[in-house]
């Protein structure tokens, strides 16, 4: 590819996309055709801009080579104050980039037809927030990431404030100030990094030796930024409020990549820079881990609301994640990024299969629903692929992250693993309750009569997400592979030290 | 053995035909889905019996000898390492030492299974033209029964322990799917979730043994596993301890330190629990009777089931030198053994006296395992499934000619109506009860395969072995039970006057989904029974063969003379479990003991439900602690009610409302809120809006986090 600006094009495709749009729609404004045509004329080219950098990112990953060691692809430039724009990806980044432009048009499909106004602005919120997501995972100078991290903050707080549900100011400002609360204190450690070792670059302080001291506080100040956005227990309840007031769109994003910018962020910083301080916080990651899982599940099981279920069990499931990465070893963290990825595809999905149902029948309550399967076969076919995804069948994607992270657990507390192994249970528990209560029995809602199976649309948008879980079950090594070397590199400093 | 494309079609063309009736069932009609997947699974059966009368007459282990090469290398001849071929078909997973692949093991005791689950299930799918006929989702079921087989033959020829889960958790779904076939009625679909959860707890414990088997000995593959425990090689653990010789490896486990084969043995067993329905994980198999009848005899009585029994066996390196887990193994097989007896014993549900039958069933299994016995327990499964499949497939015989009538108390007369169905169930019980002449080759198949367990479980309780007194005391009694219920079934059903005096309650269980709409047109609902179709009296011939003969054939070969050249290393016996040999030195009476309390069995149901019809009604009515004891299955699940599923969803409603909302919520942002307010209320009478608020309160709080960091560094630099 020589000297082409790969990753720089691939995170700023969506951007330019929205700000062409912006461009457009503001030199046509006065031309007469009505708000909705505009706005579907901006949803096409938003569309056609976030299938463009899905193939950007193709072209990304066609250039990454996977035995190389370190970071690759790398751009650099000088920015102010030595600090530079500087990006890079290794096997971890790439496949999280790679999950944020595939759901990015996802979601913007599943958007249409389904999002009436003000779909023009909709659609520039989805883009930029796309740049900034790309952005985070690929930024490798500290500032530049927190700037990603931040930013992206801005287009969520307005896409669930702007086009969410009936709570939805108080859900949007939840969200919003939970997460920023977080990260001011990563502001405030970022700061302190730089002062002391001279310089923001990731690569650099990779290697730098914080004294132990220092990396108590300041892997404390990451926690407090990764814990809420993850999120972990206790700080999870800003995310069933967003979820459930959020558009389908939104939740799928934001269960689909927001959440992984934790668990990125804690391989790609707590452990490296920080390896004393991650070892000495390791019983406490264990706990909190254990208590999502368990918590989150047994929570799960009472909802009402189909997104507030789903929203749960997310919780539940990114404890594995935490699990994995704070296991310390090779098969926990492979798990741990794993999970991330199966993750992003299958809570992904599950909110676009609420959101098909939401869009007919106008409502997320479980007890609206019941018989869907007498309708909506090949709706209900899918709801059990995912189910079953959900609860870590194997053969789907959901089980190999399940079973690596708590073998990885296993090795550093058996306590730990076993506590994680209820969880196995009481996510059968309710899922199954809920596919029951929503597609099995007769249909005793009158509203669902006439419903209509699944259309193109919502084939268009579920099927890549099939397609990823099921290849994902049977040959996990796709993933392994490329993530390998992040992996070992993230525990270099525990192990070999 | 089969050549190699002969095995991969046996097990992945079920797979496949499962894919195209499933998915592809608008295309192919449903009578296309039922010729696809009842011909690929037919030939399979065919293939694979073929398989196994090579393997076991036809010099197939001489055979194999060459043909396979020996996995465990040139270790010690001493141990005997399994005569096995493994075709790899793709890496799995590769994270450092975490290896699996997707890969078709073959050795003595996959090929057993292989022609039990092909065997059977070949003769449900053709049974279930017959059964499932006015079903309008024939293309779906048939889909269901071809996928069970598919993820039980990758259960049985897996090489490593993920291969095994992926078939383990795989036969769970297709049973939850099965189970709940008749999606629309609750009863199904409570039974289906009841499965799959109870088989979780069970999984709870498979998993975490598997993550225990690999951190012990690096590997999640069978046979570095298991040959390091035959060689008592030197392992180093992962992780939690130092390098030891495997037999005396100590691991911390929750706080314990435990034996790492003990630790290992016990949780594999958990999972074993969960899959064959025993005693504590059994409270689901009763209730997977909601499925439609083929489903209850090939998923719930021949196959699904004994795969707990199977996993046992396979690891039996790890059992022989874990003399607790082993214990806990015989304890659990005995107890269920004759708890589901006495349950059986006053069920009136045709197909719920059968299934607590083989949870009894199963129980002796086990228990034979446990005490060192692992061909006997294996002759057992084999048997069993002929003649439990045959009772099953009988039953729904019956249920079908009886419009759906599962109740026994409204049955009666029914032989002569239906006088193929009811010879075939005569052969099956007469298997079940294991009637046969000791020191003789006459008996059904029963016979040869439980008085293997019996004069076993005698030696090694001779021989001191922990429960084996026990497991035998108890394997005595539960055979007089079992022939009693047996007989009773037997007497209830077919003999008598026809019985319809007992009013109809809510329609029988096993009912057509599509029934209410368009019902039997040829004949009223309360006609006389008729005779079953061919295609379901077919398979009820075949496996009358079975029931009869597939002790007697192949007795020398599992648990005779030519048992160890039969399994050819498949199954391991410690130099000093001696039990198989033993069983030919056991005391005379031993031998007869069986035959005296089937007789006793068959005489007191024979007064009780044959010459005094009425008496057994009398007992159930007078309602005495022991008769309620039984007919409520001991209270089990009223006590995993009361605590279990009322204690988790209190949880769950504990952790939300006061949880999150009060506690977490009410302390944190919504708490922050209205302390904020109320403070800006008192400092100014401004009132900008909750930003403002919130932004206060994060400038604070980094200033004051700040502060601290650069106090902190400060005083440490």
């Amino acid at each position: 590819m020589g000297n082409f600006p790969i990753l720089t094009a691939v995170t700023f495709l969506p951007l330019a996309g929205a700000l062409l749009i912006m461009l457009v729609q503001a030199a046509t404004g006065s031309n007469g055709q009505d708000e909705e045509t505009r706005g579907r004329q901006s949803l096409m080219a938003g569309l056609i801009f976030s299938a463009a950098t899905f193939v950007a990112s193709l072209v990304m990953l066609a250039s990454f080579e996977v035995d190389a060691p370190g970071y690759q692809l790398v751009e650099q430039v000088s920015w102010f104050a030595g600090i530079q724009y500087k990006l890079g990806i290794d096997g971890m980044s790439l496949l999280l980039i790679l999950l944020t432009t595939l759901l990015t048009p996802i979601s913007l499909i599943a958007s249409y037809g389904t999002v009436k106004h003000r779909l023009t602005e909709y659609t520039i919120a989805f883009l930029v927030l796309e740049t900034f997501m790309i952005g985070v995972f690929c930024a490798m100078d500290l500032v530049l990431f927190y700037v990603f991290f931040e930013a992206g903050l801005i287009p969520m707080f307005i896409i669930i404030g702007v086009w969410g549900g009936a709570d939805r100011i108080y859900a949007s400002f939840k969200f919003f100030l939970y997460t920023l609360l977080g990260s001011l204190f990563m502001l405030a450690a970022i700061v302190f990094m730089y002062l002391q070792a001279g310089t923001s670059d990731i690569m650099v302080l990779e290697t730098y030796a914080f004294a132990p001291e220092v990396q108590t506080w300041l892997w404390l100040a990451f926690f407090a930024s990764f814990a809420v956005k993850l999120p972990m227990w206790p700080v999870h309840t800003w995310l069933p409020d967003a979820h459930v007031q959020a558009p389908t769109a939104g939740s799928v994003i934001l269960a689909g990549v927001l959440l992984k910018m934790g668990g990125y962020g804690f391989l790609r910083f707590s452990l490296p820079m920080f390896p004393d301080a991650s070892e000495f916080f390791q019983p406490m990651m264990f706990a909190l881990s254990v208590i999502a899982i368990v918590y989150a599940s047994l929570v799960a099981f009472r909802q009402t609301d189909m997104k507030k279920l789903i929203a749960y069990s997310s919780v539940a499931h990114m404890g594995f994640v935490t699990l994995g990465i704070f296991s310390f070893t090779e098969v926990g963290v492979q798990g741990a990024i794993f999970q991330m990825i199966s993750h992003g595809l299958i809570s992904g999905a599950l909110f676009l299969i609420v959101g098909m149902v939401y869009d007919r029948v106008h409502t997320r309550e479980i007890a609206a629903y019941g018989g869907l399967v007498n309708k909506m076969p090949i709706y209900a076919a899918i709801f059990m692929l995912f189910t079953m995804a959900n609860v870590g069948l194997p053969g789907t994607s959901g089980f190999v992250g399940e079973i690596l992270t708590m073998t990885g657990a296993f090795q550093a507390s058996t306590w730990a693993a076993a506590g994680a192994a209820l969880g196995v249970i009481f996510s059968a528990v309710y899922m199954l309750t809920l596919y029951r209560r929503t597609v099995f029995g007769p249909v005793t809602n009158p509203a669902l009569e006439n419903i209509t199976d699944v259309g193109k649309k919502d084939l268009v948008t579920i099927v890549p997400l099939i397609i990823g879980t099921i290849l994902l079950g049977v040959t996990p090594n796709l993933v392994f592979d490329i993530t390998r070397e992040s992996s070992l590199r993230a525990l270099q400093m525990i192990t070999g030290g | 053995m089969l050549p190699d494309f002969a095995l991969l079609f046996i097990v992945l063309a079920p797979g496949l035909a499962a894919l195209i009736a499933g998915v592809f069932q608008k295309y192919v009609t449903d009578t296309g889905a039922m010729v696809i997947t009842t011909g690929t699974v037919g030939l399979a059966g065919i293939l694979s019996v073929i398989q196994l009368f090579m393997f076991a007459f036809g010099g197939g282990v001489a055979e194999a000898v060459h043909t396979a090469a020996p996995a465990a290398g040139d270790h010690g001849a001493a141990v005997v390492a399994p005569v096995q071929h493994i075709i790899t078909l793709l890496n799995w997973m590769d994270v450092g030492q975490f290896q699996a692949d997707w890969a078709l093991r073959v050795d003595a005791m996959s090929i057993v299974m292989m022609a039990v689950i092909t065997g059977v299930s070949g003769l449900v799918h053709l049974y279930s033209w017959g059964y499932m006929s006015e079903d309008p989702h024939r293309a779906r079921f048939f889909a269901y029964l071809s996928l069970f087989t598919f993820m039980m033959l990758m259960l049985v020829t897996a090489d490593n322990f993920i291969q095994l889960f992926f078939g383990w958790e795989g036969v769970g779904l297709a049973s939850y799917l099965l189970i709940g076939f008749w999606y629309t009625k609750a009863a199904p679909n409570s039974a289906a979730i009841k499965a799959f959860v109870t088989n979780r707890v069970g999984d709870f414990g498979l998993a975490l043994g598997i993550m225990g088997v690999f951190v012990v000995f690096g590997s999640v593959e069978f046979e570095p596993v298991l040959s390091a425990i035959r060689e008592n090689a030197t392992v180093t653990p992962l992780a939690l301890a130092e390098a030891a010789p495997i037999r005396e490896l100590i691991v911390p486990f929750l706080g314990l330190n435990v034996p790492a084969l003990e630790l290992i043995g016990v949780l594999l067993f958990i999972g074993a629990m969960g899959k064959s329905a025993q005693f504590f994980l059994h409270v689901w198999l009763p209730d997977a009777m909601e499925g439609p009848t083929p489903v209850s005899a090939l998923i719930h009585a021949a196959t699904m089931v004994t795969a707990g029994v199977y996993l046992v066996c396979l690891v039996s390196p790890i059992y022989e030198y874990a003399p607790f887990a082993a214990g806990m193994v015989t304890l659990i097989g005995a107890v269920t053994a004759l708890y589901a007896a006495t349950v059986g014993m006053a069920q009136n549900d045709i197909k719920r006296v059968i299934a607590y039958s083989t949870c009894s069933q199963l129980g002796y299994m086990f228990f034979a395992a446990g005490i060192g016995a692992y061909q006997a327990a294996m002759f057992h499964l084999f048997t069993h499934a002929f003649f439990k499949a045959l009772l099953f497939l009988g039953a729904g015989s019956v249920i079908h000619g009886m419009h759906h009538e599962q109740d026994m108390r409204r049955m009666g007369g029914v032989a002569k109506f239906m006088p193929l169905t009811y010879a075939a169930m005569m052969i099956g019980t007469i298997a079940i009860i294991g009637l046969g002449i000791p020191h003789t080759s006459f008996g059904f198949a029963g016979f040869f395969s439980k008085d293997a367990i019996i004069e076993t479980t005698f030696a090694a309780g001779s021989n001191g072995v922990s429960f084996g007194v026990l497991a035998f005391i108890f394997g005595i009694v539960a055979a007089l039970l079992t022939s009693f219920y047996s007989w009773r079934l037997i007497y209830m059903t077919f003999h008598g006057p026809r019985e319809d005096s007992i009013p109809a309650e809510a329609h029988g269980h096993d009912d057509h989904a599509a029934h209410d709409d368009h019902g039997h047109d040829d004949h009223g609902h309360h006609g006389d029974p008729h005779e079953s179709p061919l295609v379901m009296l077919i398979p009820l011939g075949l496996l009358s063969l079975g029931a009869i003969f597939a002790g007697f054939v192949f007795y020398d070969s599992f648990v005779g003379h030519h048992q160890a050249e039969f399994w050819a290393g498949a199954i391991y016996n410690a130099a000093d479990n001696t039990v198989l040999a033993d069983k030919y030195n056991v005391p005379e009476w031993v031998f007869w003991a069986p035959l005296f309390v089937t007789v006793t069995g068959f005489l007191i149901a024979t007064f009780t439900y044959f010459f005094n019809r009425g008496f057994g009604a009398k007992i159930a009515a007078s309602g005495g602690p022991l008769h309620s004891l039984f007919a409520n299955k001991w209270y089990f699940d009223e006590i995993y009610n009361a605590t279990f599923v009322k204690g988790t969803s209190w949880l769950g409603g504990f952790f939300w409302k006061t949880g999150d909302k009060r506690i977490i919520d009410g302390f944190g942002p919504d708490g922050v809120t209205s302390l904020v307010r109320w403070g800006s209320r008192r400092l100014s009478a401004m009132h900008t809006g909750y930003l403002y608020h919130y932004a206060f309160v994060i400038i604070l709080a980094a200033l004051v986090f700040g502060a601290v960091i650069f106090w902190r560094v400060g005083g440490a630099g």
